[in-house]
């Protein structure tokens, strides 16, 4: 680095969260430096494999099992090709550890866009209640901030990244500024409104989805092509991703330092001032480490690698110069998702479905909205599904097998329930007390496990997936629960709570530790609790709202 | 409610010695291979999977699983090529074991009914060797059968025969209808 480069910020992470405070902190005029630790993709000319068919993808785009084996053994669990894996993170070279008994998939990315090239695309607000449950429930702490105070937000991001989705006045699920939404096949609209009128007060709405139905001209994006191909990269930019939407915003403004293979190890801290003073990285190809300075840092490296680097910036004691709460590293959540409910839609087989569109349908969470119903669990559930026909799949071999697999079966409808997680003090991460990683960091130890509340919502959610599905008028009902390991539905969050208590909390509701003003952690780690939706786009939002008010008291000298 | 930082703090070395399979693996495959993430092998087989005669008979049955119609076969496809490859790199060696044992099995049949090579022999006496690997009346028949008739459905529908001919790969720009008529489908779309 010349010894000219100066920086007012520097973002540690490059995925939802650091995208966007990138590109939120370069359009309010700071000169900011973003360090990821993956390789650099860019838009477009990154995605080797972006609409290619298997013939051209390496071993037909199935992952041989001696690599998956060697190399994969985590990330299998997420959703690795050899289409996308330089996408995705290699757990032989980036060890973690977790106590026995406490096995947790930390799956992660390995390219600067983070898990944003990657990622489901579902996009829901979280409901006024979900930053009113701990409350109400006295579990952990309060959250130090209400929907009112990110609504503004949701709104600023949705309006900015593009959502399709459906207007539906939902309590529990309040709506974006949406686009339109990607039509319901026909089984999914002979569904509806028989689940519906079988059971008041529950829906089955379009998905909301950052895939979009309208074209963003001004940010060079095109609506959705239905390929379905998302986790290859889309040069479409049909879908939210750094690469398609919050770098080019940051890059356009000329203030924008991106550096790749930047694998942060810990930040500097003045103990007299309270400020954090230097972030220092290893980088991957050269090996060589160096400390940056800034007036600030935003750290969304994702919720666990965040903890990891504060945990690693130790005060002489080995403690973190940013846990005086006690806190850090503790109350670590995760969706529970791993139940699933299908059959058989009668008929409409004179129709079918033209084009592969990603997403499906949801039910949103009918469970204790508005209060505790006595259900014998906390908080909620919604499912994730859609109706589909998929070809024959005909026994035997020969002329009669080939023209058996030109038919379709009848359609299907499958769905999956992800859960809320409470958090628990001893759901916890920690730094191995011996082992470190090729860069010299500590190794995350997981001590997470779901519990009774939770394993108690799946089973509630099996039951009433069923039920619906059955009183809807599907056949062949079925339902299967699969083992539930923190981790699997790669939502994980916590680590560094927000609250309004510096004595109970790392964060405090502008998301500045209460350690270091200057310094902000805007990904999944500032949770107190995880609702039972996708949670990006509340990242998003509270990044934005963050880094406001962060520029806001740079300008005015407190920070 | 005890501390577990403090309690875990306390044993460190007891701690360390319970982690478990993640970092155990990760540190046996790294000593064992060492470098970066591995190559996706391409190309040629590594290693010959097939004796000559054993080739050409595991080619002559995968056009029976798959034989051209209307469209082109699993031979025109590429599917005996794609099926060493994938024996030999893109599978582990177990795999490769019931499906020599079988060739090596309907091989020998073949000599018994037919007094021949397994390869020279007609399409018709091949779909009899098949059904009576399916139906496992010859050693090993029904181990062999549904690996390989995966195989070959496998290799032929991600190919590019396959893929284009047997199938429709729908084009870009792309669209979506959730009632879309059925009797205008022509083919199966890829997926």
């Amino acid at each position: 680095m010349a010894a000219t480069d100066t920086f007012d910020a520097i973002v540690i992470g490059s995925g939802v969260s650091g995208g966007f405070a990138a590109k939120e902190l370069t359009e309010k005029g700071l000169r900011v430096l973003m360090l990821d630790r993956g390789i650099m993709v860019e838009h477009g000319e990154g995605y080797p494999y972006d609409g290619k068919p298997a013939y051209e993808v390496p071993a037909r785009n199935s992952m041989p099992p001696a690599v998956m084996e060697s190399d994969y053994f985590i990330t299998k669990h997420g959703y690795v090709t050899p289409s996308n894996r330089k996408f995705y993170n290699d757990d032989r070279l980036n060890p973690y550890a977790y106590d026995e008994g406490s096995k947790f998939y930390w799956i992660r990315p390995a390219a600067v866009g983070g898990k944003s090239l990657i990622w489901g695309r579902w996009t829901f607000r979280w409901a006024p209640e979900d930053f009113e449950a701990n409350k109400r429930d006295n579990v952990a702490i309060d959250w130090p901030i209400r929907y009112e105070d990110v609504e503004p937000w949701y709104k600023y991001v949705e309006n900015y990244i593009g959502v399709s989705g459906s207007r539906e006045n939902l309590p529990q699920l309040p709506d974006s500024d949406f686009q339109p939404p990607m039509q319901m096949n026909i089984a999914e609209k002979w569904v509806k409104p028989r689940l519906e009128s079988k059971f008041p007060g529950r829906k089955l709405i379009n998905t909301r989805l950052t895939n979009m139905t309208e074209d963003k001209p001004d940010q060079n994006r095109t609506k959705c092509q239905y390929r379905n191909q998302c986790g290859n990269g889309c040069s479409f930019g049909a879908y939210f991703s750094t690469q398609a939407v919050t770098l080019p915003a940051a890059r356009a403004t000329g203030r924008l330092t991106l550096r790749s293979d930047a694998v942060v190890t810990n930040l500097e801290y003045d103990a007299t001032k309270k400020r954090v003073t230097g972030v220092r990285y290893v980088d991957a190809k050269t090996g060589q480490a160096q400390v940056v300075k800034a007036r600030m840092v935003f750290l969304c490296a994702s919720a666990l690698a965040s903890v990891q680097i504060m945990m690693n910036s130790k005060r002489p004691d080995g403690r973190s110069w940013f846990d005086s709460s006690g806190t850090l590293g503790k109350y670590v959540m995760d969706h529970i998702f791993r139940v699933s409910i299908g059959g058989n839609i009668p008929g409409m087989t004179e129709y079918i479905e033209y084009g592969r569109r990603p997403g499906g349908v949801y039910i949103p969470r009918f469970r204790n909205v508005g209060g505790d119903e006595g259900v014998g669990f906390k908080r909620g559930y919604g499912y994730q599904g859609s109706a589909y026909r998929s070809p024959a799949g005909p026994v035997g071999f020969g002329k009669s097998m080939k023209d058996g697999m030109r038919k379709y079966n009848g359609w299907q409808f499958g769905m999956t329930a992800f859960g809320e997680c409470l958090p628990y003090e001893d759901n916890r991460v920690s730094l191995h007390p011996t082992k470190v990683d090729r860069f010299g960091v500590p190794l995350m130890v997981f001590n997470v496990t779901f519990r009774d509340n939770e394993l108690k919502m799946m089973a509630d959610a099996r039951e009433q997936g069923e039920a619906m599905l059955r009183g809807a008028g599907l056949t062949d009902v079925q339902s299967r629960e699969g083992e539930h390991v923190p981790g699997d539905a790669i939502h994980e969050m916590g680590g560094a709570r927000m609250g309004a208590d510096p004595r109970t909390s790392v964060l405090n509701k502008w998301n500045q530790a209460h350690d270091a003003p200057n310094l902000f952690v805007t990904d999944g780690a500032q949770m107190a609790s995880v609702a039972c939706v996708n949670p990006s786009l509340t990242f998003m939002a509270m990044t934005a709202r963050a880094c406001d008010n962060a520029v806001k008291l740079m300008k005015a000298g407190t920070i | 409610m005890i501390d577990r930082r403090q309690a875990l703090g306390g044993i460190a070395a007891m701690f360390g010695a319970s982690l478990y399979a993640p970092l155990a693996r990760a540190a046996t495959a790294a000593a064992a291979k060492g470098g970066g993430i591995p190559v996706i092998s391409e190309g040629p087989p590594s290693t010959q999977v097939f004796t000559a005669p054993q080739r050409a008979l595991m080619s002559a049955l995968s056009d029976r699983v798959i034989p051209t119609t209307d469209t082109p076969g699993a031979i025109a496809a590429g599917v005996p090529d794609y099926i060493e490859k994938l024996l030999a790199d893109w599978s582990t060696p177990d795999d490769r074991v019931p499906i020599i044992a079988g060739l090596d099995a309907i091989a020998a049949r073949a000599q018994t009914d037919y007094k021949k090579p397994a390869a020279q022999l007609t399409p018709a006496q091949h779909d009899a060797l098949l059904t009576l690997a399916m139906d496992d009346k010859l050693p090993g028949g029904k181990a062999f059968f549904e690996p390989f008739r995966q195989m070959v459905i496998a290799g032929y529908y991600t190919s590019e025969i396959g893929i284009t001919q047997e199938r429709e790969y729908l084009p870009v720009p792309g669209s979506y209808d959730g009632a879309f008529p059925y009797t205008n489908v022509n083919k199966v779309y890829s997926s």
